[in-house]
């Protein structure tokens, strides 16, 4: 505990540097503009940073990258609450009170109780991220390649899932993404695959040319087509939380810190789960259920709390087992990757000061949302109301060399001008992107995780089923699959109400 | 999470589209050369992946065209028309971007004219028809100009000369 809290200031000291402090005070802006933005995402906000930084030591690139993501998320809510259009879907949950509350005349009462859980949900995360990185990290070392093998396979299809509203479409994402991974050299023989002679093709889509296009340039496009409307906001009040507002609802707070972490950890799902799922449990649990969307103060406190929880929990399984817990997290761990920090389940015994320089670097960033929250109000409605003809092509610019500067090479840009047109045409039917990016990111520990396990077991399937944890995971895994089939989610919502009538009588 | 949902025959030509997707997976992953001379066998062939992929994508497209079709797709069927009036935002943004990322960019421009010529028409482009109701068209042209011209220095500068990134 002790050793914890002294890496914890150890680490922040390292970033007091006016350097890192103006690195960490500019991307927080940039993100907090980034969110409020309708159309621009946290996702492709730490994309496009990511290629920014890729000069610069990696501990200064990665506090940038995190002030960007927690400044996003928390951007978010602004456009939500002042126009009820969420800046980022983790914000989506946040119009049903936040604009409520400003079309009463409270929207500054709104921006500060948005403003209060996005701090508080980060810093219950991050108190999340401190203690149990270590303990996950811990469980890790007894991952092997079976367990791998079903955590890759887990996180797509928890991911598809949960994020966007049809399974199915989530399921199909995610395993183009996994097939997407194994496009170029395989692991074993540097036998080409899918490569079609293209000799750009055999070193595989690097990520963050994929992400910029599906997350960027699909963004654009998306914006692009249709007409602008004229931006309209309302007179509002101050700003500054009021403290009566989280010591009422402290029990909501605690809670959705809680589920926002929890939802975070879990592979590939993401901020706006978390929001949704705070909001849902804090209405549940809540004495004035009829005042969750008509102005709500519990009800925006939850979502806003959840959803900023959920951002150093979707960075626990980044450190701990590689796998991002978000889209965003996707990139941070190509970037961390980029920058020779190797997260895995090694990173407690060979880089434990990392882990409290990331503990330190959201500390930082909750403190940046905080300051930003408490002054910016007015310039960023000025930035609210700035065309999307003027922003969007910049912001192409910016993709075309985002992709660019990673590799140095064209052809990056070309992979991102196709993952952009064929994100586009995804989201038009309905499929969400975020498993397409986790399974882009998962498909290399997936491949290399069945194939090794094969080799070990010299064929045989059986131990992808027999050793304890990965029968677990493969117990989840076909359980996600076969709840989302009708006869049996029917069947096993009539058992657990039978179930919890038999244990209420005996109660 | 409230997104609208694409009707039963919009799903049937997704799932279609889809289906011709993941067979051509399934065939290429069969037809990958099994390496056996390198004494590789079934399980650690290059093709076993893709392959589980390709077929796993197979069914799953199997489900969504059977659900397309249970849900009346075939009763509603309305083939897309593609009417430039209606998309003409979408079409212009696309084709301006392509021309300027293929052809500009990767043709060897200088990076920052590239970019200033791709802001100023795109901006000019879509604020035409405001400029020209309110008569200002000329204004509305140098506005852009200059606004192409300051946005791709400022890029160029940020990247280049304060974080040192290089450039196309």
């Amino acid at each position: 505990m002790l050793d914890g809290l002294l890496g914890f200031f150890s680490s922040l000291m390292g970033f007091m540097t006016p350097m890192s402090l103006a690195f960490a005070l500019g991307s927080c802006l940039a993100g907090f503009v980034i969110g409020a933005l309708p159309g621009l995402t946290a996702t492709m906000g730490v994309a496009l940073m990511t290629t920014l930084t890729i000069t610069l030591p990696a501990n200064q690139a990665l506090l940038i990258l995190i002030c960007t993501y927690v400044g996003a998320i928390y951007g978010g809510s602004r456009s939500a609450i002042l126009l009820n259009i969420p800046g980022t879907p983790a914000s989506a949950a946040s119009c049903l009170d936040g604009h409520a509350l400003a079309k009463r005349g409270e929207a500054g009462r709104a921006m500060g109780i948005a403003t209060s859980g996005s701090v508080l949900g980060t810093w219950i995360g991050m108190l999340a991220l401190a203690f149990f990185t270590p303990v996950l990290g811990e469980m890790a070392l007894k991952f092997g390649a079976y367990e791998f093998f079903w955590l890759a396979t887990f996180g797509v299809v928890i991911s598809g899932n949960l994020t966007g509203n049809d399974p199915l479409k989530g399921w199909m994402a995610g395993f183009f993404g996994l097939f997407i991974a194994t496009i170029g050299q395989d692991a074993l023989y540097a036998h080409n695959r899918f490569t079609f002679g293209f000799h750009d093709l055999s070193g595989g889509i690097s990520l963050v040319p994929a992400l910029v296009g599906a997350f960027g340039f699909a963004e654009v496009l998306t914006v692009m087509k249709e007409a602008p409307t004229a931006v309209k906001i309302n007179t509002f009040d101050t700003v500054i939380p009021r403290i009566k507002d989280v010591l009422q609802y402290w029990r909501t707070v605690i809670r959705s810190g809680l589920i926002g972490t929890g939802i975070g950890i879990i592979p590939g799902v993401g901020e706006d789960v978390a929001a949704w799922s705070s909001y849902a449990a804090a209405k549940r649990a809540s004495k004035e259920k009829e005042k969750f969307g008509k102005g709500s103060i519990e009800g925006l406190m939850a979502a806003e709390t959840g959803d900023n929880a959920c951002v150093p929990g979707a960075v626990i399984p980044v450190l701990t087992l590689a796998v991002p817990g978000s889209a965003p997290a996707a990139v941070l761990l190509a970037a961390m990757l980029i920058h020779g920090v190797n997260p895995g389940p090694l990173i407690m015994i060979e880089n434990p000061k990392f882990v409290y320089d990331v503990v330190a670097m959201m500390f930082i960033a909750s403190v940046g949302i905080l300051l930003y929250g408490l002054t910016l109000t007015r310039p960023l409605i000025w930035v609210l109301q700035f065309p999307k003809t003027l922003i969007m092509p910049v912001i192409f610019v910016l993709c075309v060399v985002g992709s660019y500067a990673i590799a140095q090479r064209m052809f990056d840009v070309y992979v991102m001008l196709a993952f952009g047109v064929i994100g586009f045409a995804l989201r038009q039917m309905n499929f969400p992107m975020a498993p397409l990016v986790l399974g882009i990111v998962l498909g290399d520990l997936l491949e290399k995780s069945l194939r090794r396990g094969l080799v070990l077991s010299d064929g045989d399937l059986l131990p992808f089923f027999t050793r304890p944890i990965a029968f677990v995971m493969f117990v989840l895994v076909a359980s996600v699959v076969l709840l989302n089939v009708p006869i049996v989610h029917r069947a096993a919502s009539t058992a657990w109400s039978g179930a919890m009538r038999a244990f209420g009588r005996a109660g | 999470m409230d997104d609208e949902k694409p009707s039963p025959f919009a799903d049937l030509l997704t799932g279609a589209a889809w289906l011709a997707v993941s067979v051509a997976i399934a065939i290429g992953a069969w037809n990958m050369d099994r390496l056996e001379r390198l004494a590789s066998t079934w399980h650690t062939a290059p093709g076993l992946v893709p392959g589980m992929l390709g077929v796993a994508l197979i069914f799953m497209s199997g489900i969504l065209i059977t659900r397309a079709l249970r849900g009346g797709a075939l009763q509603q069927i309305e083939l897309p028309r593609i009417v430039f009036a209606d998309h003409w935002r979408l079409i212009v943004s696309l084709s301006i971007g392509l021309f300027y990322a293929i052809f500009l960019v990767a043709r060897g421009l200088p990076f920052w004219v590239a970019s200033a010529i791709y802001i100023s028409v795109m901006v000019f482009v879509f604020q035409f028809p405001e400029r020209r109701e309110a008569g200002q068209l000329v204004r509305g042209a140098v506005i852009a100009v200059i606004y192409g011209i300051i946005m791709s220095l400022a890029i160029h500068y940020l990247f280049q000369d304060l974080f040192l990134v290089r450039l196309p």
